[in-house]
């Protein structure tokens, strides 16, 4: 069963999805939302596997509401004709409706959903442990400036502190976020994410070679080429987890 | 350049120099000589003749040269260079044929070749008398002439330009609007078929009509104010209580001309950018009323001005040039923020009294 939210902020509209959705018995349409506060809201505290998002809405956008999100979950977007919003997307394999939605696409796209969730049967059951604790396989939305992805934590190889900013790099990307490295760090499981340092966070499946450095630290050579160094209070920390 | 010239040109320079050779000889005869000779009328012809010729090939540098495409400032030596030279080319012409003629008719005298330098610099003098008019009458026909070519240009790229804004405009019904309006009617179908029904004759009626506006000018008051009242019947199935629409209309304003889709386009955009924008909804108020010698549309809706992107709007600055292009440098479009919370965009449209 996937637990599904939508989120659009005409009723009329949310009523029709709901109606096209009687047919996938699989989704349950568990709450919707008329605005980004209250979609912000309802996923945070019901956690549901998939969202049906507009990306019109009054007050936030459906892209500045994800931005908002801890833990982005599948979400399909729907909307009227925006193709210059989702350009932003033709990184990223991800899926959206137009509405009137014609179901077969509605049908395509679940299906999608589907095979995505197999490949990954670990990520829907993120709930068991510590909920504030981001797993590696949570995927997390970046927004910066008109440009948008969905991102895997563990395609995250390093994080690093811009002023309030931290920079995010993942592929050839790096955009910024408005989040601080402190708050982060509390955020994401350590024994994936490591703090090197002030300025940066490395994600220790993606270090490509470790080297000795001075005072008894060590210099980090990341998968994108990156060299962090971690200092020497940190290393001590580094070897204990590293060792048997 | 054109390789032709002016068809004229040939008719002003014979007649130009006809009609000097003429008056030098009128003026010799009724002035001091009192009579003409032969030798007065043999040696104005060659004055002619020369001034004809030099000139000719001035001109042909001119036109070679391209001196007439240069800015004035740059051109300007070259043609006082080029006046003095065709001056002293003149006078040598002149010399050259007068004495070759004088030679081949009375081969007997001798040839006065005496003080050859004072006659050159008297002959340049005279015939910078006849040259600088020339080229100053050359210069201003040719200036003239490209001016108003470029003028008639320009007017023709503005009228083209306007003519595509038009259609531009006209044509402008947002997509967005339509793909909405149809998923409204699609969830309504189920829910209350009576309403999805009125719903799809209103959509008809837009669509119609932004078809129909390509080929109009203008189109009354009334028949845009029913397809506004059309389109926020649609707006108000898909915001519902988010919308509240207010009329405020002087029946007599309701003949009035104005440009198809104007009224429609801005009411649009106080949907798009104020009521959609706002989480609890807002007003539309539409009012239409004689203010003086104008007839007054003013749409009210909630929500604030966002600067840059409301002001360089394609909508909002062709609205402007449209009243413009239509009723004249009278007409006028603004757009403010009143109260803090509501905008209000105003047309004013001189009223045609002859009418």
């Amino acid at each position: 069963m996937i637990r599904a939210v939508i989120i659009d902020d005409e009723r009329l509209a949310r009523n029709e999805l709901k109606k096209l959705l009687q047919d996938f018995p699989e989704i349950e349409v568990i709450a919707e939302a008329a605005n980004a506060a209250e979609g912000i809201e309802k996923v945070d505290s019901l956690n549901p596997d998939l969202i049906f998002l507009d990306i019109q809405m009054p007050g936030k956008t459906g892209f500045d509401m994800l931005a908002e999100l801890e833990r982005a979950p599948n979400v399909i977007f729907t909307t009227a004709y925006d193709e210059y919003a989702l350009k932003a997307f033709e990184v990223n394999a991800l899926d959206y409706l137009l509405k009137p939605v014609e179901p077969k696409r509605l049908a395509d796209a679940l299906q999608k959903l589907q095979v995505e969730e197999d490949k990954d049967p670990i990520s829907d059951h993120t709930i068991s442990v510590n909920r504030s604790i981001l797993n590696e396989h949570d995927q997390v939305f970046v927004k910066d400036g008109e440009r948008c992805w969905f991102v895997k934590l563990s395609d995250i190889r390093l994080f690093e502190s811009v002023g309030n900013y931290a920079k995010v790099y993942f592929g050839p990307n790096k955009p910024l976020i408005l989040k601080s490295l402190n708050a982060l760090e509390e955020r994401l499981d350590e024994k994936v994410f490591f703090r090197a340092n002030r300025k940066h966070i490395v994600n220790l499946r993606l270090i490509e070679k470790i080297e000795p450095y001075f005072n008894g630290g060590l210099l980090l050579e990341m998968k994108g080429g990156e060299k962090i160094e971690v200092s020497r209070r940190q290393t001590v920390k580094f070897k204990e987890m590293m060792s048997l | 350049m054109p390789k032709s010239g002016s068809k004229y040109y040939w008719w002003c320079q014979i007649g130009g120099w006809s009609f000097l050779a003429l008056v030098i000889v009128l003026s010799a005869f009724t002035s001091f000589e009192q009579r003409i000779t032969d030798k007065l009328i043999f040696n104005t012809l060659i004055v002619a003749t020369s001034g004809l010729i030099s000139t000719h090939i001035f001109r042909e540098i001119i036109r070679q040269r391209g001196w007439m495409q240069m800015p004035v400032d740059k051109a300007l030596p070259k043609f006082l260079i080029g006046i003095f030279l065709t001056c002293i080319a003149g006078s040598l012409i002149r010399i050259l044929i007068g004495d070759l003629l004088k030679g081949f008719l009375n081969p007997v005298s001798p040839l006065k070749n005496a003080d050859f330098t004072g006659r050159i610099v008297a002959m340049t003098a005279e015939y910078g008398l006849m040259i600088i008019p020339w080229t100053l009458i050359y210069y201003v026909y040719h200036y003239i002439d490209k001016y108003s070519k470029q003028q008639l240009d320009t007017l023709k790229l503005e009228a083209l330009v306007k003519e595509l804004e038009l259609k531009t405009i006209k044509a402008h019904i947002n997509p967005h609007f339509i793909f909405n309006a149809l998923n409204s009617i699609r969830a309504l179908i189920d829910e209350n078929p009576g309403r999805a029904r009125t719903a799809v004759t209103e959509l008809s009626n837009i669509l119609r009509s932004s078809m129909q506006a390509e080929k109009l000018e203008t189109v009354t008051f009334e028949k845009e104010l029913n397809i506004v009242k059309d389109y926020l019947a649609l707006e108000h199935i898909r915001f519902e209580d988010r919308l509240q629409v207010e009329y405020e209309i002087d029946e007599d304003t309701l003949d009035q001309p104005i440009p198809p889709m104007m009224l429609q386009t801005l009411v649009e955009n106080a949907i798009k950018h104020g009521i959609s924008r706002q989480v609890d909804g807002g007003k539309v108020k539409i009012v239409s009323d004689f203010k003086d010698d104008y007839h007054e549309l003013v749409i009210l809706n909630t929500g604030v001005l966002n600067g840059n992107r409301n002001k360089d709007g394609f909508g909002l600055a062709s609205t402007q040039n449209r009243l413009q292009i239509l009723f004249g440098q009278k007409a006028n479009f603004n757009i403010r923020e009143v109260n803090g919370n509501t905008v209000e965009a105003r047309v004013l449209i001189p009223v045609d009294l002859t009418k």
